[in-house]
């Protein structure tokens, strides 16, 4: 080819660049929904792979080991949802109906008083009235269960995205390796080999990764189980602790914003459960600091299962699996965010990562680029 | 009836596949099971080049073995614009082996003289194969511990027989 060849070749290629990029942006609105469902899909094969794979070792049967895999995990996610709604439920009616009673009226209003004569300069503003306190909180419950059934109407989306991502992800695991032998037969003979190193890099960094956020996420599952059983045994009356220690191991997987996320509904039952209770109230951290309703145990419970997860397990578990500066973290969960929400932080770690892998690979194939 | 049971034994009198066949003659795969080999056709890609075509060119980092099904490979080397041709490959030979091994440089180019069928097998399917079947994979490396046993004991007689030359 000779060098104007070449570049009327590059001319049409930048200008086939440019029209994908513009048709891209309008078709956007409509494939957004299937592209989100397609990634989920893709990473939950990512993690069921391995299982799906061992398993038709094992039975001979690809279709029956992917049938046995994803049985298995809908089995899982049905009980811990449902076993999640229901509690959260009975806890939230407990709640409500010990809001009606008499006696926890006066307990709460005792309560309100006494948080605002300890705090210095509120106390001499007498603008309280004892019932409004109360219906406050009522009228914040009758919402909070309205609100609850219009979640349910959105719960409906959620579910036929659910449906959707699992169907999918069955069929790519049933298929997985015939789609990869399609997708490594459309590269040009010329990139063959590079090309099937990139998808094999990409899916080894993949499989590294969530393999190791699956592994650190269990772990603190476990570890916060464990703080919460303990802080049970000096008195600290949390219910849920099982699905507590589930949702602060999968906030987990958000780096940063998920330790957060995770002692949220951990505090949140402990004062559903202990409001009126005075030893609750007057607890002591430590002997020392006062720790009303536990709150401050269980922050510091949950700081210290952070800090073993980062600084033992995280290291051995997951080690450098994606291998990015934390200042690039950083700007991934950032820009994740702004684009697509907390759905965006969850995947702004694994797409850097992807796109890491692309580079290195650019730059090997520039490198090389004359031998090819 | 005669429908029947010929549908419950078609199997017996299948032809083998010219993919299997081809594979059950590589030194790499030998005294492997059929079900082995049905394994390894899996994570081959079957790849057509044209006349004049390159395969891989000489010192492009390597990354697995091709194997010919039909069709011919030249393999040479080029010094100053001369082509020295080390070998020309027919149906059933392979080439690039060493490269299942490491990614280091190829040592000369391939070019394909005639259209050509090839068979790739890679390192990245190697080692997917390894994770999935590690009885396979271990054999497959033995195999070419062997290839590389038999070559190495034939340089070292080579260079034994021919002292003088060294110096």
């Amino acid at each position: 080819m000779t060098p104007q060849n070449q570049s009327i070749d590059r001319f049409y290629t930048l200008v086939l660049i440019i029209i994908s990029f513009w048709a891209l942006f309008f078709i956007w609105p409509y494939i957004s929904s299937m592209v989100i469902i397609l990634v989920f899909a893709f990473l939950f094969t990512t993690i069921l792979l391995p299982g799906v794979d061992a398993l038709e070792r094992k039975i001979k049967s690809r279709l029956l080991s992917t049938f046995l895999v994803m049985g298995g995990v809908l089995i899982l996610l049905f009980g811990f949802l449902s076993g999640f709604a229901s509690g959260m439920f009975q806890q939230s009616s407990e709640f409500y109906y010990r809001l009606t009673q008499e006696n926890y009226v006066n307990e709460l209003n005792d309560l309100y008083q006494r948080t605002i004569l300890s705090i210095p300069g509120i106390s001499n503003i007498d603008d309280f009235e004892k019932p409004q306190l109360v219906k406050k909180i009522q009228v914040f419950f009758s919402g909070f269960m309205q609100q609850i059934l219009s979640a349910a109407k959105s719960g409906m989306n959620f579910i036929f995205f659910t449906a959707m991502t699992l169907v999918f992800s069955f069929i790519i695991l049933n298929e997985y390796h015939h789609f990869r032998s399609a997708l490594v037969s459309i590269i040009p003979n010329k990139y063959f080999e590079v090309g099937l190193r990139i998808i094999h890099n990409i899916e080894r960094q993949m499989s590294k990764y969530l393999t190791g956020q699956f592994l650190a996420a269990s772990s603190v599952a476990v570890l916060s189980f464990m703080g919460l059983l303990i802080l049970n045994l000096y008195g600290a009356n949390i219910t849920l602790i099982v699905f507590i220690s589930i949702i602060a191991g999968l906030s987990n997987l958000i780096p940063m914003v998920g330790p957060l996320v995770g002692m949220v509904p951990a505090i949140l039952i402990s004062i559903m459960n202990n409001l009126g209770s005075e030893a609750a109230l007057s607890h002591l951290m430590f002997n020392i600091i006062p720790s009303p309703f536990f709150v401050f145990d269980i922050i510091i419970m949950f700081i210290i299962v952070q800090q073993i997860d980062n600084n033992l397990i995280t290291p051995i578990l997951v080690g450098e699996s994606v291998g990015l500066h934390p200042m690039v973290v950083m700007i991934s969960l950032f820009i994740g965010g702004v684009v697509l929400g907390p759905l965006g932080m969850l995947f702004a770690i694994p797409t850097a990562g992807i796109m890491k892998v692309v580079i290195q690979e650019i730059i090997f194939l520039v490198r090389y680029a004359h031998l090819l | 009836m005669k429908a029947l049971w010929e549908n419950l034994f078609k199997n017996w009198n299948k032809q083998e596949s010219l993919t299997k066949a081809v594979l059950k003659q590589i030194p790499v795969f030998h005294k492997l099971s059929d079900r082995q080999i049905h394994d390894i056709e899996n994570f081959c890609h079957k790849r057509r080049y044209k006349q004049g075509e390159t395969v891989f060119k000489r010192l492009a980092p390597g990354e697995g073995m091709f194997i010919i099904l039909s069709g011919t490979i030249e393999i040479f080397t080029e010094d100053n614009n001369k082509k020295n041709t080390l070998a020309i490959l027919n149906n059933g030979e392979f080439f690039g082996e060493l490269s299942l091994l490491d990614s280091d440089t190829r040592s000369a180019t391939a070019m394909a003289t005639e259209d050509s069928d090839l068979l790739a097998f890679l390192r990245p399917d190697l080692q997917s194969l390894s994770k999935r079947n590690p009885q396979t994979g271990n054999k497959i490396l033995f195999n070419l511990a062997k290839i590389m046993a038999v070559r190495l004991r034939k340089t070292s007689e080579q260079l034994s027989k021919k002292p003088t030359e060294l110096v």
